[in-house]
């Protein structure tokens, strides 16, 4: 299930984009691919460097307080990658035609490949389920689905245009299942934001060998107990063919479940990290620069100065308050223009 | 068998520090050649001049000579397109496009609103890859001279040597010409450096190894496989090489970390042209004449030295070397924190160096600084910093082991290796220019580093240091801060100095720095082996 882990959903998915011609905003006849990376070109990423701030226009993504990050691309097509490798003798023998190409495996369409990183939560600032089974997790996902879908519909709607099927969608539970149809497993979710190492689901690897090579070594003792001719165990007396049969199964059928074992442990989801939803970490990131500057500013103050500075300080920047101040999402610093938000209170 | 490297094939610059064999005067020159054939003619003229790296038996050469060519160099030699396009793309570049990556201009600011970043600039580098062209620094020429005995002046060999290569540029009708626009007002023929002396009491002047903060420099270069005899190896590499474990103790870096053509610490060749011949036993170089604001150091120090004092509850000269110290990671006299982390144990160990006679007692010095007891040290068992802080300059530019991933904070990890680090050495050449005397000026008069640095690939060496290690903080949790001494401090002027709890001494931070070091000019050149320049004056690079 990693979908989901550490509390965050890691959605992927892969939109086929629509086969044929369309007429772009300059009225010129273009490809849909054309149109989808002319459109991507200028859907504006997020205030993190002198020339976004120039334009001055923040991610629509931004405009969600659960989106860590979205990433939009076009994959054209898979690359062939060469022909199977092959002796040169034993293919000979083999009666291989080194001359004739082998098949090229192309995809059948360009994609559009669409990842987020969101908090794994119904609404914007509920707390990281720990947990979640599947249809919790696809509520969530359906959730954030029509929050962006209400938040930035002009922009999908402009982007998603370009694939197939998007006639169909015209409400945000439309968006929501139009991504589910296209969703892909997440094989590699990744984010760090522990404060301490988490308790990791350790592997007990000697008992899980253990109960393999018990039966194993009970089947191998046997076989080799028939091939000197005896047909009981020694010691035990148990019947050598039987035991090989017995011995044989249950090896089988132990390391069959213990590979499987070994596969639902790592697909145990990781736990949150504490303040790791998206406001936690705007707060943070927040107060990770204000309370250094306050630390500097009050070196080699008396203690009475430092009660009463600590004081404004908590006044100020409410370290417990994460609607604000805080810092805004996709700004990259609270130094930089628009880089705070007051918050509500 | 080790293989021994053709050091007569190397360039002497390469393997030799200059400044350290007793060399305290140089002169750099920067030429134009405005015609493919009178520039290969001088390369003829000169190449036997130049110094190879060569163990020097017998007298010391009176004046080296030295040089390189800027990629446009190469270009105007019209050497082949197929040679020109597999050099390196940050030399194509050049060091000017690169100065949103060095720092040289403001990251924060659009290229558009920085037009003006290099106005301060020496006109010979301000009109270097500008315009049209004509002004281009093609060729460098290095001249290293010593001392005419207990004087602050040059052996005469080098206004000899000065005289002619103007003549040899007269010879060629002056189709290769000295651009002679260096210095702040673009007057001087050439850029003069000089070491920092000391005056003795009986007015004999003696070359030391400071800049003009005050700091000493030039103590950890790297130690190069094939650069000393193996008897001079065992002792050379300590604290200089690399730590690859702690039974097999501290190593030579592999030559081709430095030198073209020989296996690098990926055990591959380092990435170059072709032919293979032309680029073999060759180098990389940087230029950077680096300019020292003395007047805001002085004052920054002052300001801070003050607070810390009242602080710490500190005497003030107290606490002025200890901020001095804690921004380099060496105390002036170059002894390093990482062996004598406080004040009292490093004004002990200084006294052991005191001698009544000002000679022996410098004598004593260098022979402690040229010793494995000032670079042989390690980071991984001061995780904290609270002897040297993780932000000081010395643990930037050179991480040691700080950086092995099995560091722990609380942990001494005796089995640390320097291996995130020893792809990022570079040998550190150069030396100070200004007055030959210390603590004259102020920020607007002429004082600082010629910093040239050695490296087989300017990009993964010299600029992954100057951008992630120098001008920023993430390898060291120290986020935006950039090197307290070297970094740029318009927007990040934080240092901080942790303290051991143990001390009962609260940790400080330094917060005003200022920008105490800015780029006046520089270039990277190719440093090219005996049998290349031979190539060149000769015509014969043929990389089919």
């Amino acid at each position: 299930m990693p979908n989901f882990d550490t509390g965050h959903y890691f959605l992927t998915a892969l939109v086929p984009i629509r086969d044929g011609m369309t007429t772009d905003a300059g009225g010129v006849e273009v490809t849909f691919i054309q149109n989808l990376r002319a459109t991507l070109a200028v859907l504006p990423t997020a205030l993190q460097s002198p020339a976004t701030e120039m334009i001055g226009i923040n991610s629509p993504f931004a405009r969600d307080r659960s989106t860590h990050f979205a990433r939009l691309v076009v994959l054209d097509d898979v690359i062939f990658n060469g022909r199977e490798k092959s002796d040169p003798i034993l293919g000979r023998i083999e009666g291989k035609d080194p001359i004739t190409p082998e098949p090229l495996d192309e995809l059948n369409c360009a994609y559009l490949v669409f990842t987020a990183d969101f908090d794994a939560v119904l609404a914007e600032g509920d707390p990281l389920p720990k947990t979640l089974d599947l249809p919790a997790q696809n509520r969530a996902r359906d959730a954030w689905a029509n929050r962006i879908w209400e938040k930035m519909q002009e922009e999908l709607t402009d982007v998603f245009s370009n694939c197939e099927g998007f006639d169909e969608v015209s409400d945000g539970d439309d968006f929501a299942r139009y991504l589910k149809r296209h969703q892909v497993e997440t094989t590699m979710p990744f984010n760090d934001y522990w404060l301490t190492m988490p308790k990791f689901s350790d592997l007990p690897l000697l008992p899980i060998l253990g109960a393999v090579a018990v039966p194993l070594v009970l089947a191998l003792v046997a076989l080799a107990t028939l091939l000197l001719g005896g047909d009981e165990l020694p010691w035990l007396g148990w019947s050598a063919a039987g035991s090989v049969w017995v011995g044989g199964i249950l090896t089988v059928i132990l390391a069959i479940a213990a590979v499987r074992w070994i596969n639902t442990n790592g697909q145990k989801p990781l736990p949150p990290g504490q303040y790791a939803d998206l406001p936690g970490v705007l707060k943070s990131l927040y107060l990770q620069k204000t309370f250094t500057t306050f630390a500097i500013d009050q070196q080699g103050a008396s203690y009475e100065e430092l009660h009463d500075a600590f004081g404004a300080f908590l006044d100020e920047h409410k370290p417990l308050d994460a609607s604000g101040p805080t810092q805004a999402p996709g700004v990259i610093s609270i130094g930089r223009p628009g880089g705070i938000v007051a918050g509500e209170g | 068998m080790t293989r021994t490297l053709p050091l007569h094939d190397i360039q002497g610059n390469v393997v030799r520090a200059y400044g350290r064999y007793h060399y305290p005067f140089a002169r750099y020159f920067f030429l134009h050649i405005e015609d493919a054939a009178a520039g290969r003619r001088f390369v003829n003229l000169v190449r036997d001049r130049v110094t190879s790296g060569a163990t020097w038996t017998g007298d010391k050469l009176a004046v080296t000579f030295n040089i390189g060519f800027t990629f446009l160099g190469l270009y105007a030699l019209s050497l082949p397109t197929r040679t020109l396009q597999g050099m390196p793309e940050e030399f194509i570049d050049g060091m000017k496009s690169r100065a949103h990556i060095l720092g040289d201009r403001d990251p924060t600011k659009r290229a558009s609103e920085t037009t003006d970043w290099d106005a301060k600039w020496d006109p010979v580098w301000r009109d270097n890859r500008d315009g049209d062209g004509k002004n281009n620094v093609h060729i460098w020429i290095s001249m290293n001279a010593l001392a005419k005995p207990f004087t602050d002046q040059p052996d005469d060999a080098l206004d000899a040597q000065t005289r002619w290569l103007v003549e040899q540029c007269d010879m060629l009708d002056q189709k290769v010409r000295i651009l002679s626009t260096n210095g702040p007002g673009g007057t001087d023929l050439y850029q003069s450096a000089n070491a920092v002396f000391e005056t003795l009491p009986d007015g004999r002047k003696i070359p030391t190894r400071k800049e003009h903060f005050g700091f000493t420099d030039g103590i950890g270069d790297p130690a190069f496989e094939g650069q000393y005899p193996p008897e001079q190896m065992t002792s050379k590499v300590i604290g200089r090489g690399k730590l690859m474990s702690a039974e097999e103790g501290w190593q030579p870096i592999a030559t081709g970390e430095f030198v073209l053509g020989h296996p690098d610490e990926s055990q591959e060749l380092t990435p170059s042209s072709t032919p293979a011949n032309f680029m073999a036993n060759g180098s990389f170089m940087v230029y950077r004449k680096l300019h020292e604001n003395l007047g805001s150091f002085t004052a920054v120090i002052e300001e801070e030295a003050e607070r810390f004092a009242r602080v710490m509850d500190v005497p003030l000269d107290e606490a002025r070397e200890t901020l001095m110290a804690k921004i380099v990671g060496r105390w002036s006299d170059g002894v390093p924190l990482s062996t004598h982390p406080t004040f009292a144990e490093w004004q002990e160990f200084r006294a052991t160096l005191a001698d009544d006679d000002p000679l022996v007692a410098a004598e004593k010095r260098n022979a402690y600084l040229t010793s494995p007891a000032a670079r042989d040290f390690r980071y991984a068992d001061d995780m904290r910093g609270f002897k040297c802080p993780g932000g000081a300059h010395l643990r930037r530019v050179n991480t040691r082991d700080y950086l092995d991933p099995l560091n722990d904070l609380d942990s001494q990890n005796p089995d640390a290796t320097t291996q995130l680090n020893k792809r990022r050495r570079i040998l550190r050449r150069g030396l100070p220019y200004g007055p030959t005397e210390l603590g004259v000026g102020d920020d607007t008069t002429e004082q600082g580093v010629i910093f040239m640095v050695i490296c087989a690939s300017i990009f993964r060496q010299f600029e992954f240091v100057q951008q992630q290690w120098i001008q920023y903080g993430l390898d060291f949790n120290l986020g935006n801060n950039t090197c307290p001494l070297l970094g740029d401090h318009t927007h990040h002027t934080r240092h901080s100095i942790p303290s051991d709890p143990k001390s009962g001494r609260p940790p400080y931070v330094i917060d005003k720095l200022k920008t105490f070091v800015e780029t006046r000019g520089g270039d990277y050149f190719f440093i090219p082996s005996l049998t290349a320049l031979r190539m060149i004056g000769m015509g014969v690079v043929d990389p089919t």
